[in-house]
């Protein structure tokens, strides 16, 4: 028995200690298929629900469904759930980046019941961040269960993700990029392997299950070198409407919470209003897949003046689905702002110059999604390969590389922070990997402080604190009370020069009548972000830390660089 | 010395008297009380293998507005420095994370549902997934004030008693109260007790320390209760066996804590108490 046990312990050890890149490809092997089986469940049950409600979509009281729905969503979300609304996507990324992806495991299905609950009741959002949402949940509660370390979880929660979008959209590439460019945000020789093998995982469970699933049906494309200056002008529009998307959402989003309504009668009032709109706009229901089917094949029969209401009119909906209380994704809702904006473009084109020779509305609409796609996540290469994918569109990868530079350079380039970095970033924090302050925020102010400190008391004599002088290297010696042992201030070797130059003062003045109070401390609940802010403020190298009055060591700018410097190797290296 | 534990502060009656206790329990072992005013109805706790959501009670919100001054009251009227904690940051806007750097976490038996309702009964799934996460110690206190004069530790043998032993006598130098060793015999004979706390090397303070050390036998599990003084605080470890002996036999802690009214100070599986 004693071999057997000694055997295996040796297996694994050398099989997933050693190097554990085969424990986390069989980890995000079964991520993916799990992750995947989320999505597959949340597109079945949307499809059946939609099927099912369309009958209904007729009668007058119908612009109360998607109340009724968000309703719903929000009520689960908020009483039983107990979980904020919205798409999840900004709390992926948190997690990813300041807690080891760590996540609850409440979040890998709440949020596909709200919104199958939003979207399935004609709410204007897309099923994939929910998804996103679900499968990053997944992986990493299977690491907590695994009882793998911070850097294992986080690319189990990246095969998570990957899983997730490459099963929703069948498309493995989409799912790997869209991870590592968006959720991760750095590109691992270690990260990549699991995380491709989890998108096929994912990917391959969707086609097990809905064999016959093809988001958008192929459409052949005649693409030539005429269409890239078009395609560049395109790509400009699209960038003000992602950052037109991107404020609008935002906006109505404060507005929603500013308001004294409960999250329950917001999300009333937000799916009432898309019930209304639709009775005249039908495009801003649901996802809205098949009207970019009908724009991609060229069969899509709106006039120029209504697509362009219809583009507004559904950034309007999906901010008041989203931003009001219901629960979804901007995915859908992108690619169908996209597939709008790509039709106006090329109808707007011919109609400016009618011998202009150009592809057809089917391949602007591929552009245009890939321009909005790329504009509101300022994630290129997401927008590239998703769109590539879901509808095989190879021949149109050219302009789409074109459109997608530029569209999110230019987004950028107006606003700096993404749809789903801007929460982060003006909370302060978005921590990306390799910068200053994920590294400031993955050290902590304990490991950094020297405490072997001669402290002194504030009624020592002068000459006494001189002999203390004379066998010490310190330059800072913090002051303390007799009675109470509370920190008084601080002695800076610099600012006593002149009594130290004038023996005469020796026996005439006390440490509390020198020591300088004014000193700023730093304690224990800091970050090292903050400390470094108060040290520049005072212009200092090195400040106490002080807690409950009580002094607990000195931390200096030496240490932190040194620490600063280790961590930045670690996190850097080829693991 | 410079521990600081965590009260999560509710506004009412019973709060009073869980407060009470954190600030007594400060004050004798020395240590730091910090509040803090939940302004949500949910905040997180990230451990170091596991996000914890703690979703509060009703009551935990109650009168917002009079919530700080009538905690700096209670701070007053035991002579403790008023501390309060501010979460920085948020996972979600209305989703605070808590710091987990504190010495010691300060909860009633269940901070989801009504204490009113629970009484003694059970642990809340909350509280048993903390002090099953948490890296200190979990002060679970008894449902009014009840000021204790003595230290009882529950050393059973494992490794997560020895933590709690060794929490004990920290608890016992800190505050000079004495204390007390309450073991049940049930499998093997007083030596292999008194082995055990000499291999971890914790015998001669146990020696200096201890006012008695009580040897029961294994069917005398209700008389060992029973002589714990009522006004003792009861330090003993939790959740130490795994998660299948645990499901099969139940967490004795979970017994202790349904069964009597002391004050428990539980030292969970991944505290590390060092002397």
């Amino acid at each position: 028995m004693s071999i057997i046990k000694n055997w295996y312990k040796n297996v694994y050890h050398k099989l997933f200690h050693l190097d554990d890149r085969l424990l986390l490809i069989i980890a995000g092997i079964c991520v993916g298929i799990c992750s995947g089986l989320a999505a597959v469940a949340l597109r079945l049950s949307l499809e059946v629900v939609l099927e099912w409600l369309h009958p209904f979509r007729h009668y007058w009281w119908a612009f109360l469904l998607p109340a009724i729905g968000a309703l719903l969503s929000s009520l689960y979300l908020e009483k039983i759930a107990r979980e904020g609304a919205g798409h999840g996507v900004p709390e992926v990324i948190y997690a990813v980046s300041r807690y080891g992806g760590l996540l609850r495991f409440r979040s890998s299905y709440s949020r596909l019941i709200s919104s199958f609950l939003t979207i399935g009741s004609g709410g204007s959002a897309g099923p994939e961040a929910p998804v996103v949402m679900s499968g990053s949940s997944i992986g990493s509660s299977i690491a907590k269960f695994l009882g793998l370390n911070d850097r294992q979880r986080i690319t189990l929660v990246g095969c998570g993700t990957a899983g997730a979008i490459a099963s929703i959209f069948n498309a493995p590439i989409a799912g790997l990029v869209f991870s590592i460019e968006v959720i991760l945000g750095e590109w691992k020789f270690v990260n990549i392997i699991p995380i491709a093998i989890a998108a096929v995982a994912g990917a391959e469970v969707s086609q097990a299950i809905i064999p016959e699933q093809i988001l958008f049906n192929h459409q052949p494309f005649q693409v030539g070198a005429s269409d890239i200056l078009p395609s560049i002008c395109l790509a400009m529009v699209t960038a003000m409407i992602s950052v037109l998307f991107t404020k609008i959402l935002r906006q109505t989003a404060k507005i929603a919470k500013k308001s004294f309504f409960p999250l329950w009668v917001r999300a009333v009032i937000g799916g009432s209003t898309v019930g209304i709109m639709a009775i005249f706009i039908p495009v801003v229901l649901g996802e809205g897949y098949h009207f970019i089917q009908s724009m991609i094949s060229g069969t899509f029969s709106m006039s120029i003046f209504f697509i362009f209401v219809a583009i507004f009119g559904k950034i309007f909906a999906t901010a008041m689905t989203l931003g009001w209380g219901g629960s979804g994704g901007i995915f859908a809702p992108c690619l169908l702002i996209g597939s709008l904006t790509g039709i106006v473009f090329h109808k707007a084109l011919f109609s400016l110059f009618p011998s202009i020779e150009c592809a057809s509305e089917g391949a602007y609409a591929l552009l245009g999604m890939t321009g909005l796609i790329s504009g509101v996540m300022q994630a290129p290469l997401t927008g590239i390969f998703l769109i590539v994918e879901i509808t095989s569109g190879y021949e149109t990868i050219l302009p789409l590389i074109v459109v997608s530079s530029i569209s999110s350079t230019m987004s950028h380039y107006i606003d700096p922070a993404s749809f789903y970095f801007k929460e982060l970033i003006e909370r302060g924090q978005f921590l990306r990997p390799g910068t200053d302050a994920r590294i400031l925020a993955d050290l902590n102010i304990r490991e950094l402080i020297e405490t072997s400190y001669i402290k002194v008391s504030e009624n020592m004599v002068f000459r006494k604190f001189i002999e203390i002088l004379k066998t010490s290297q310190q330059n800072f010696y913090p002051v303390i009370a007799d009675e109470t042992g509370e920190y008084k201030g601080v002695i800076q070797i610099s600012t006593i020069r002149k009594y130290a130059l004038d023996p005469g003062m020796y026996d005439m003045i006390f440490l509390n009548q020198i020591m300088d109070t004014e000193v700023m401390t730093a304690s224990l609940e800091n970050d090292l972000q903050e400390v470094l802010d108060i040290m520049d403020i005072d212009n200092v190298d090195s400040i106490p830390v002080v807690e409950n009055d009580k002094f607990i060591g000195m931390i200096s700018k030496t240490m932190i660089l040194d620490l600063y410097r280790r961590e930045l190797i670690m996190q850097t290296s080829v693991q | 010395m410079n521990y600081k534990l965590l009260h999560i502060f509710r506004n009412t009656p019973f709060g009073r008297e869980t407060f009470f206790q954190s600030l007594y329990f400060c004050k004798t072992i020395d240590a730091y009380p910090v509040v803090y005013i939940p302004k949500n109805d949910k905040f997180l706790m990230y451990f170091s293998n596991d996000a914890v959501q703690i979703d509060l009670d009703h009551s935990y919100l109650t009168s917002p507005a009079t919530a700080k001054s009538h905690a700096e009251d209670l701070f007053n009227e035991m002579d403790v420095k008023p501390m309060f904690y501010e979460p920085k940051n948020f996972t979600a806007s209305s989703l605070p994370d808590i710091s987990t750097n504190f010495d010691y976490l300060c909860s009633p038996r269940s901070v989801s549902d009504l204490s009113s309702k629970i009484g003694l009964g059970h642990i809340g799934p909350k509280v048993r997934r903390i002090i099953k996460q948490a890296t200190f110690p979990i002060l679970i206190t008894s449902p009014v004030f009840k000021p204790w004069k003595s230290i009882s530790v529950f050393f059973g043998g494992s490794k997560n008693a020895l933590n709690a032993l060794k929490l004990g006598l920290k608890i016992a130098m800190s505050s000079g109260l004495p204390l007390d060793i309450y073991t049940l015999l049930e499998r093997k004979d007083e030596t292999y007790y008194r082995d055990l706390i000499k291999e971890d090397g914790v015998e001669e303070p146990v020696s200096q320390l201890t006012k008695q050390w009580h040897f029961y036998k294994k069917s005398e599990f209700d008389t060992m209760l029973y002589d714990v003084p009522h006004n003792s605080l009861i330090v003993l470890g939790a959740y130490g066996h795994g998660i299948i002996k645990d499901i099969l036999l139940g967490s004795k802690m979970e017994k202790i804590q349904s069964t009597v009214t002391n004050n428990l100070l539980i030292t969970g599986p991944y505290c590390a108490i060092s002397l």
